[in-house]
């Protein structure tokens, strides 16, 4: 048995026919990355960490340059140390050795300049240009933009200005990886949008939500359209509500001034919690290209209807932690933490209930929620089915639970299964049980940071698992009303819980109203 | 861990039953769960510590009933243990049954093991033995596993096992076989395919003219070679040469040197240029790569990952089914060998 070559990657070029069967079956092309905001937080913790873990992995190109692209004035080698020091101490693989290290940093070199001084980007194309000669990055460029969204657009119209927008290429790619807020609103997202496609094209950009690059988030896809057993019951035939949770035990700690500006409606619900529900609702995509899937994300999305501004108050549920214990240790309430006002209205805590007007899903309600300083870091979805229809087991006093599916996101990755047993015995008494998988023991392997996958992706021109505009629109268009009302309503009762709680009451009456409870956190 | 001397194979169940402490007993449930039948089979008295440790390793991540079959001591009988662990709120247990078979006919072993496996699961075995075809206990048990992991290398025998294999999976197309002597290669494919990511340097790829591997023992050199040729349908056509699908010949140059299980150098030449992956002088866990001649490129350095057997093994478990890459690379491995079809 022989192989045939084969033809057909993305870039129409010949496949390599060594990589079939191999655990990469496509390495990125050759590429230099410019890194915007190079100096900041998440450059530090989890950009460059995922690199030198890709590069361990085999994962980056030989061929591969990156840029640090940041207003602080650094050298070379500057920059190179203060990547390793990063390196150290946030890398899943612990401290880098030599003479590895040497050998990626030789390929790491940093432009420093205002995001809006022309010049440096000047700097910036010679030192692309250095690299494609001196690295073979042959005119493959990746800019990520990690800075603060204030500038994404200053930045793109730089570059464009530079005639390092994909138009002024003669050869080679260009992509733009742009980090979540997209907008701090619909307006504000579509005003970004318009800056974005002057130069950028949509199959450009890489709009990244990082907990698509989760493992388990992954996995819900493979569950659904890997096993027969659960899309005949994924229905409103059978499921009686699904939940959404992510919560978090920390506070605002350094983000105040982003935070306040910001709450978890826009920092969670409208990116995060919104494209999970997407994934469990959306219908079977045809193959599992990357259009085919954010098709059918939006189609979901757009069957979402609304919470009207006369809905907010019985449709949705704010709260703001106050002083509690978490651990142990006694924290702060939000209002108390820096750079947060005083009399913030900024809700860390949201909740609604969303009703997705289709066939497979009309009236079954969607609750999602996400927090901080609740009790337990936790983040799941969870399919909880009708009640048996007719009851013949168990004696009198047992409880017959629904059965309840839970996608276990974080900090545990796996699933579990609710379903009645018969407890061992002469008498007919039922008790509810839970078949749990876990990824970590289920199959021996870590799993990679989100991260790590979706910078790999994004080099690989792989698009699946970032947020196409379509549906970063909708999900602004289906929270807007919610976050006008909440912005022009002063929260009297805020804070309306205490950390290290369930969160706040008000959530609670959401789901009594509907004869419902939150699972436990 | 508890452990109990069992004399009858009919009592095995019910004793570890009672030592994983799944019978149920005041109203209270125990759940328990075994994905796999794991059998070993040891016969070489100076591995067996090392096999049973890594068969142990594996058993801690997988639920398991394992099986050990001990061939290398006088003893009789069986003993049976289980362990538990926590692990996310779930209790993993891990059954082991100890079997010392130096006494038994092959019949008696397999028979016994039939009856010993949970039915249901799917059955790994991992023969650490000696010979393969030639042995009746193996093609026994070989029946009954949906997946077969041997290792080829490493023995001073590596050639003849790797024929006993091309004879194996002849005569059981259906079982999944996994060699840890071309799992453990891994690195190494990832290494030689890194040259030809590479768009300017691909078209090399199908213009080699030799191709030169240095290995501590046989299995790599010949499983390396058999994966590249299979790859860009290249024909062994003697235990020296390959004829590419155009009918130019390809050299194929094997030299001992280093340690057993390892590769040393591979070095893969086109008309113009020079494709070279070594180990580096100083670090023997990493590999230097470099392009000589006409298409010459800067040489960068990637770790080589240690691949441990625990891991090459889970890797075969969690691989289940057939792997056509390996199952291609013997068949060229067949050819370098001289095996007629």
């Amino acid at each position: 048995m022989q192989t045939q070559v084969k033809t057909g990657g993305s870039d129409g070029q010949t496949v390599n026919p060594l990589r079939e069967g191999l655990a990469t079956n496509r390495i990125a092309d050759p590429c230099t990355i410019v890194l915007f905001g190079a100096a900041g937080d998440l450059t530090k913790r989890m950009l460059m960490p995922a690199m030198w873990n890709l590069r361990l992995e085999d994962i980056l190109p030989t061929n591969f340059g990156i840029i640090g692209f940041s207003r602080t004035p650094r050298s070379n080698d500057d920059f190179r140390a203060d990547m390793k020091a990063a390196v150290d101490q946030f890398s899943r693989s612990g401290p880098a050795k030599d003479p590895l290290w040497s050998n990626f940093a030789q390929h790491l070199t940093y432009v420093s300049g205002d995001f809006s001084d022309r010049g440096a980007y000047k700097k910036l194309r010679a030192t692309l240009d250095a690299n494609d000669k001196q690295l073979g990055t042959v005119g493959n460029r990746l800019f990520y933009l990690s800075t603060p969204p204030a500038v994404f657009a200053t930045i793109i119209q730089q570059l464009s200005d530079a005639g390092l927008g994909p138009k002024d290429q003669a050869e080679g790619w260009s992509r733009i990886v742009i980090e979540k807020p997209f907008g701090t609103d619909l307006d504000s997202a579509r005003a970004l949008q318009a800056e974005v496609s002057k130069v950028f094209e949509e199959r450009q950009t890489y709009r990244i939500d990082h907990y698509l690059g989760k493992e388990p988030v992954q996995d819900i896809m493979a569950l659904r359209f890997a096993n027969v057993i659960f899309e005949p019951i994924w229905n409103r035939r059978y499921v009686d509500c699904i939940q959404i949770t992510a919560a978090e035990t920390v506070g605002v700690e350094s983000r105040g001034n982003y935070y306040d500006h910001a709450g978890t409606l826009r920092d969670m619900i409208q990116n995060h919690v919104i494209n999970l529900l997407a994934l469990v609702a959306m219908e079977p995509p045809i193959s599992p290209s990357a259009d085919h899937i954010r098709d059918e994300k939006f189609k979901v999305l757009s069957a979402m209807r609304p919470i009207t501004a006369d809905d907010v108050a019985k449709m949705t549920a704010r709260g703001q932690y106050g002083a509690g214990t978490i651990d142990g240790k006694q924290v702060p309430s939000y209002r108390q933490e820096p750079n947060v006002d005083p009399n913030s209205n900024t809700e860390t805590y949201a909740a609604a209930k969303f009703l997705i007007d289709n066939w497979r899903w009309a009236d079954v309600p969607f609750y999602v929620r996400s927090g901080k300083r609740l009790a337990r870091k936790y983040s799941e979805i969870a399919v909880t089915f009708r009640p048996i229809p007719h009851r013949i087991f168990g004696e009198t006093g047992d409880r017959i639970e629904s059965n309840t599916l839970v996608m276990k996101i974080q900090p545990e990755e796996g699933v579990s299964l609710r379903f009645n047993a018969k407890v061992p015995g002469p008498k007919m008494h039922i008790r509810a049980v839970t078949m749990d998988f876990n990824y970590g023991t289920g199959f021996g392997v870590t799993t990679a940071p989100a991260y790590e996958r979706l910078i790999g992706d994004a080099m690989r021109g792989d698009a699946t698992l970032f947020t196409r505009w379509d549906a970063v629109e909708r999900a602004w268009e289906i929270v807007m009303p919610t976050l006008e009302r909440w912005t022009a309503t002063h929260a009297d009762d805020f804070p309306n819980y205490a950390a290290g709680t369930q969160g706040p009451s008000t959530a609670d009456a959401l789901l009594a109203s509907d004869g419902r409870d939150w699972r436990k956190i | 861990m508890p452990t109990a001397h069992v004399s009858s194979i009919g009592d095995v169940v019910g004793i570890l039953d009672s030592l994983c402490g799944v019978r149920a007993g005041d109203g209270e449930t125990t759940p328990s769960a075994v994905t796999m039948n794991f059998i070993v089979f040891i016969d070489d008295p100076e591995r067996r510590d090392w096999v049973l440790e890594r068969a142990a390793r594996v058993a801690e991540k997988h639920p398991s009933r394992a099986i050990v079959l001990d061939s290398t001591s006088a003893g009789a009988g069986l003993d049976v243990s289980c362990s538990t662990r926590e692990s996310g709120g779930a209790r993993i247990l891990n059954e082991r049954i100890d079997v010392a078979v130096a006494a038994l006919d092959h019949a008696t072993i397999v028979g016994m093991v039939g009856q010993l496996t949970v039915a249901g699961c799917p059955t790994v075995l991992w023969w650490s033995g000696a010979g393969l075809m030639e042995s009746r206990t193996f093609s026994g048990l070989a029946a009954l596993a949906d997946a077969v992991i041997v290792d080829s290398s490493g023995r001073a025998r590596d050639e003849a096992t790797l024929r006993e294999l091309v004879e194996f999976q002849r005569r059981y197309p259906h079982v999944s076989l996994h060699d840890l002597a071309f799992m453990r290669l891994a690195p190494w494919r990832e290494m030689i395919a890194q040259f030809f990511d590479d768009p300017a340097l691909r078209d090399d790829l199908f213009s080699l003219q030799a191709l030169e591997i240095d290995s501590g023992s046989e299995a790599e050199a010949l499983y390396l070679g058999g994966w590249l040729g299979s790859r860009i349908s290249w024909e062994a056509t003697d235990p020296g040469t390959f004829r590419t699908a155009h009918g130019e010949t390809v050299v194929f140059t094997r030299t001992p040197r280093g340690e057993g299980r390892r590769v040393v150098r591979v070095v893969l030449t086109s008309g113009d240029s020079r494709y070279l992956a070594q180990l580096a002088e100083d670090d023997e866990n990493v590999v230097c790569l470099s392009v000589e001649g006409k298409k010459a490129k800067p040489g960068w350095l990637v770790p080589l990952h240690a691949l441990d057997n625990a891991s090459l093994i889970e890797g075969a478990i969690l691989a289940a089914s057939r792997d056509p890459i390996f199952e291609t690379t013997l068949e060229t491995v067949r050819g370098l060998l001289g095996i007629p079809l």
